[in-house]
């Protein structure tokens, strides 16, 4: 059995963001209170954290690729469900991170591709519009949501998961630079919880392995 | 699309370039092979004051694993190398590409990139470009490349002078740091060296 230091200190940091958001916020939501959140110490694969207990499903709803509300909870019950949180402007990861995704849910059985729900929710939403969003996120596959809203929404649902973004921000040049979350969430669908979290060294080959459990909410 | 003409000349043009490149260093350098091997130099005469030495010393640079991961749009591309350098220190100023207007260097740190005027390149040391971490960033692209493409990259660096490398297009998902399928890419794909 290998040790794995790595996601532990992942997920140390992870408390610490969550217990930071839980003193700065004040919001009364139960859901941004800390989290003792533990690594599993079994999966021995840096990409990869267990968590447990879960996260509760934020409470999100934003307006999607076709300019309609979109209520997370209600809209990914009881579907396994990837959450991200990038922006459109961005070069490496985002992309990246939604085209390891791409590849390895369309080696699904078509009939559980249908059941995953792919989210990503935009951490730049003044220049990801429902439409920007929605060109973008075809190219990596057309089945993927793209939601857009107001930033602190936004920022206020990834706080607690634990994921830290800031406002996008004018470069001296006036180029304007954006965060993107360096983690992705998998939801179960049986109990809707946030109980897996890949790191943004997360390849296709873990995403490929993994999707089949995940979409029956088991442990990789 | 560009015309095959434009796209023929682009490409003697950089072969011109590194031709003019490896003939002006050719002469100044009387250190030639130690073609493939990485890492220890032994062969340089260097004793005393190391500091002193790595900062006279001519930089031996080597670019290596370039890759472009295919582009979502033609609004902007990463591209990642590694600049090994087996001399004295250097500093990679900017960069040119014929596939984009601007290109960039940025850090990431935290999920935010922070464009940088300019990279050291330290003595005896690595400039890595690699996902989530470095990148080179090209924006308004000309064209949106293709998997199996090359484009046509250049180094710009202060004691070296320009490193012209011909850059794989990757699949959008490559990312040779992180260990998955994909090992190192064929040798001679996206390397270029000083003489
Ligand atoms: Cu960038």
């Amino acid at each position: 059995m290998r040790k794995k230091t790595l996601p532990l200190a992942a997920a140390l940091l992870t408390s610490a963001v969550l217990a930071l958001s839980a003193c700065g916020g004040g919001s009364g939501d139960e859901s941004s209170k800390p989290v003792d959140v533990q690594a599993d110490a079994h999966s021995g694969r840096r990409a990869l954290t267990v968590l447990d207990p879960p996260f509760t499903k934020p409470d999100l709803v934003l307006t999607d690729t076709h300019g309609e509300k979109y209520d997370l909870r209600e809209r990914t019950k009881g579907r396994p469900t990837l959450l991200y949180f990038g922006y459109t402007h961005c070069p490496d990861i985002c992309p990246l991170t939604m085209s390891n995704i791409a590849v390895a849910k369309k080696q699904l059985p078509k009939a559980v591709q249908e059941k995953l729900r792919v989210v990503f929710v935009t951490t730049d939403p003044e220049r990801d519009t429902p439409a920007a969003l929605g060109s973008w996120l075809r190219q990596q596959d057309p089945e993927f949501i793209g939601l857009t809203g107001k930033f602190a929404t936004i920022q206020h649902a990834a706080r607690q998961l634990g994921i830290s973004i800031d406002p996008p921000k004018k470069e001296k040049d006036g180029t304007v630079v954006s965060t993107h979350g360096t983690e992705v969430v998998a939801f179960s669908p049986k109990s809707d919880g946030g109980y897996l979290l890949y790191h943004e060294d997360a390849t296709v080959d873990d995403y490929t392995k993994d999707l089949p459990k995940i979409v029956q909410g088991q442990r990789p | 699309m560009a015309a095959p003409t434009a796209a023929a000349g682009a490409r003697a043009r950089v072969v011109a370039l590194a031709l003019a490149a490896v003939v002006g260093c050719g002469a100044l350098a009387g250190c030639g092979g130690g073609s493939g091997a990485d890492g220890t130099d032994g062969t340089g005469g260097r004793s005393g004051g190391q500091a002193a030495a790595d900062t006279a010393a001519r930089p031996h640079l080597r670019i290596s694993g370039a890759f472009l991961p295919v582009p979502v749009t033609t609004g902007l591309a990463a591209g990642f190398c590694v600049v090994r350098n087996t001399g004295g220190a250097d500093t990679l100023t900017s960069v040119t590409s014929d596939i984009a207007d601007r290109v960039t260097l940025h850090r990431t740190r935290n999920g935010r990139m922070e464009m940088q005027d300019s990279f050291p390149v330290p003595a005896h040391g690595a400039l890595d470009f690699s996902r989530g971490g470095n990148h080179l960033m090209f924006e308004q692209l000309t064209h949106k490349p293709k998997v199996g493409d090359t484009v046509t990259v250049r180094l710009h660096f202060r004691r070296s002078g320009t490193l012209t490398v011909k850059v794989p297009v990757r699949p959008a998902t490559y990312n040779p740091g992180a260990g998955g399928a994909f090992g190192t890419p064929p040798d001679g794909a996206g390397s270029a060296r000083t003489p």
